[in-house]
């Protein structure tokens, strides 16, 4: 226990030897942690926004005003009944106009508008299918079953561009996480080697001080231990900058990504993760440092 | 045996009493220091055999070689004090290696800094003490951990006259107090003032041995 405090004292004081050093091997760590943390997030939440677009309903079926809730009601049973669908919803007339109320910036005034002229929007059943492949085939079926003659219209043209979206989605996804992994892979290399070079600089300016601890019979633990201490401690400084900048730059960065997807889906999947980001940036901070001064120190130390 | 093919040392048999002085003599090269390295195994011989009190070296594995080297004290001529570390901090070092407790620690090294006769510089750097103060607080540092044998490779080679003496006067007071001693030196005046056990060592062989030894090479 002593020497385990011994150690990490030495390891501590190694940072303050060699200040520029440390202060490089500090920032690679941090631009390396920051560029693997972007990354990830990035794919992680195109992937998870894809997953939430393929949830969303598939097929509207708008529904003529002068249907019965009974009728209606017949309606939604008989397309529920209908083999590729998973799920119907309901929207009635004021759940539409609510919507249209919270829609965008101007939803106040257009349901107003709406309202004046006597809600003209219609009721709906939102169907949610197996596939999105054949919209056009459940299209087809939707319309033979008996109450078909209350459908006003459907949605089949508006869920081509939703395919679209996804389909672009997946694009941008995968590019995301291909130019991500090559961009992380190298920076995590480069710091690997900074982080090297660093410890065998230290190493180099303590190769008296080592041969001298061999020579009292310090095991190759004690001598190694400060080192590795010195490599874990370049990740934990750059781990929690790396954090300072992250969340700021996500915050920042919010209005970007709210633009296109829904700002509460953003947030609640940031302040999801937030505690997960904090531990592997830490874990992959003290990795690097602990791996790269591990692979230093191997080759300086021959009992 | 170096990758050249240089024999350092070879047909060396010899024994060691406990608590005998022994000095070992020898020309530049001639394999004194071998002798040494091979002591606290930074080297390992090609053939034959190294036993130290009742450990033989062939059985101690890679993990048991710094503690080996815990229980023999070895002193060198360039001194290998470390220069950012005050008097005190040197001998305490190799305590704080063997994982002793800085209690234990607190008590030795003033009761081992007044044997050599530093106490009182204890919180000066090496730089600012003289060669032989350095050297005793090397054998300071040696004994801290009372070692049973104590190595002195050439304690006395940047030494004055004055100071040598002293330095070999502690060494005999050490061995007086039950501490094995091996001497190795260049100085013929120590040797013939010794009277003590001298081994000759030419070209890598033991040319002589004697109980009272002289300086002849």
């Amino acid at each position: 226990m002593i020497t385990f405090w011994r150690i990490l004292k030495s390891g501590c004081k190694n940072l303050f030897r060699n200040a520029w050093l440390s202060i490089a091997a500090t920032a690679i760590m941090v631009i390396t942690l920051v560029i693997v943390a972007f990354f990830s997030f990035s794919a992680l939440f195109l992937q998870n926004q894809l997953q939430a677009i393929r949830n969303k309903i598939d097929l509207t079926i708008f529904i003529k005003d002068e249907a019965t809730a009974e009728q209606t009601q017949q309606l939604s049973s008989s397309i529920k009944a209908l083999d590729k669908v998973q799920g119907v919803t309901y929207v009635s007339k004021l759940d539409a106009l609510e919507r249209l109320r919270t829609s965008s910036k101007d939803g106040e005034k257009l349901a107003k508008t709406a309202i004046d002229i006597g809600n003209p929007l219609p009721a709906s059943l939102e169907v949610k299918t197996t596939s999105l492949e054949k919209l056009s085939d459940l299209d087809a079926e939707i319309r033979k079953v008996p109450q078909a003659n209350l459908i006003a219209s459907s949605s089949l043209e508006d869920s081509d561009v939703r395919k679209k979206v996804v389909e672009r989605i997946v694009q941008i996804s995968k590019a995301v996480s291909q130019v991500g992994t090559i961009i992380s892979v190298a920076f995590l290399v480069v710091s690997l080697l900074i982080i090297f070079n660093t410890i065998r600089m230290a190493i180099f300016t303590r190769r008296e001080e080592i041969d001298i601890m061999k020579l009292v019979g310090a095991t190759k633990w004690f001598i190694r231990g400060p080192f590795l201490v010195e490599g874990a401690v370049y990740g934990i400084i750059g781990a929690i900058i790396a954090i300072a900048i992250t969340f700021p730059l996500i915050n920042f960065a919010k209005p970007l990504f709210v633009s296109y997807f829904n700002a509460a889906e953003v947030l609640t999947f940031v302040s999801d993760r937030a505690s997960l980001v904090v531990l592997s940036m830490f874990g992959l901070g003290i990795a690097i440092g602990v791996s790269s001064s591990y692979l230093a120190i191997s080759r300086h130390l021959k009992l | 045996m170096y990758p050249n093919k240089t024999v350092a040392l070879s047909g060396v048999s010899l024994h060691i009493q406990p608590k005998e002085f022994v000095t070992v003599v020898g020309a530049s090269g001639a394999g004194k220091s071998t002798l040494i390295r091979l002591l606290i195994k930074e080297e390992d011989p090609t053939s034959g055999k190294i036993i130290v009190g009742s450990i033989d070296y062939d059985t101690i594995t890679k993990a048991n070689i710094p503690h080996l080297r815990r229980r023999i004290g070895v002193v060198f001529q360039d001194f290998k004090l470390l220069p950012n570390l005050t008097v005190y901090e040197n001998v305490a070092f190799a305590l704080e290696v063997s994982g002793v407790r800085t209690s234990e620690i607190k008590r030795a090294v003033p009761k081992i800094l007044q044997l050599v006769g530093l106490a009182e510089k204890a919180s000066n750097y090496p730089g600012e003490i003289s060669g032989g103060e350095k050297q005793r607080v090397a054998i300071a540092r040696a004994l801290v951990r009372n070692p049973k044998i104590l190595i002195a490779d050439e304690p006395t080679g940047n030494l004055d006259p004055k100071n040598s003496w002293d330095i070999i006067e502690l060494l005999l007071k050490i061995n007086k107090f039950g501490t094995t001693v091996l001497l190795t030196t260049h100085n013929k005046e120590i040797v013939n003032t010794l009277k003590r056990r001298v081994i000759t060592v030419a070209r890598g062989r033991i040319v002589k041995d004697e109980k009272v030894g002289r300086y002849i090479l």
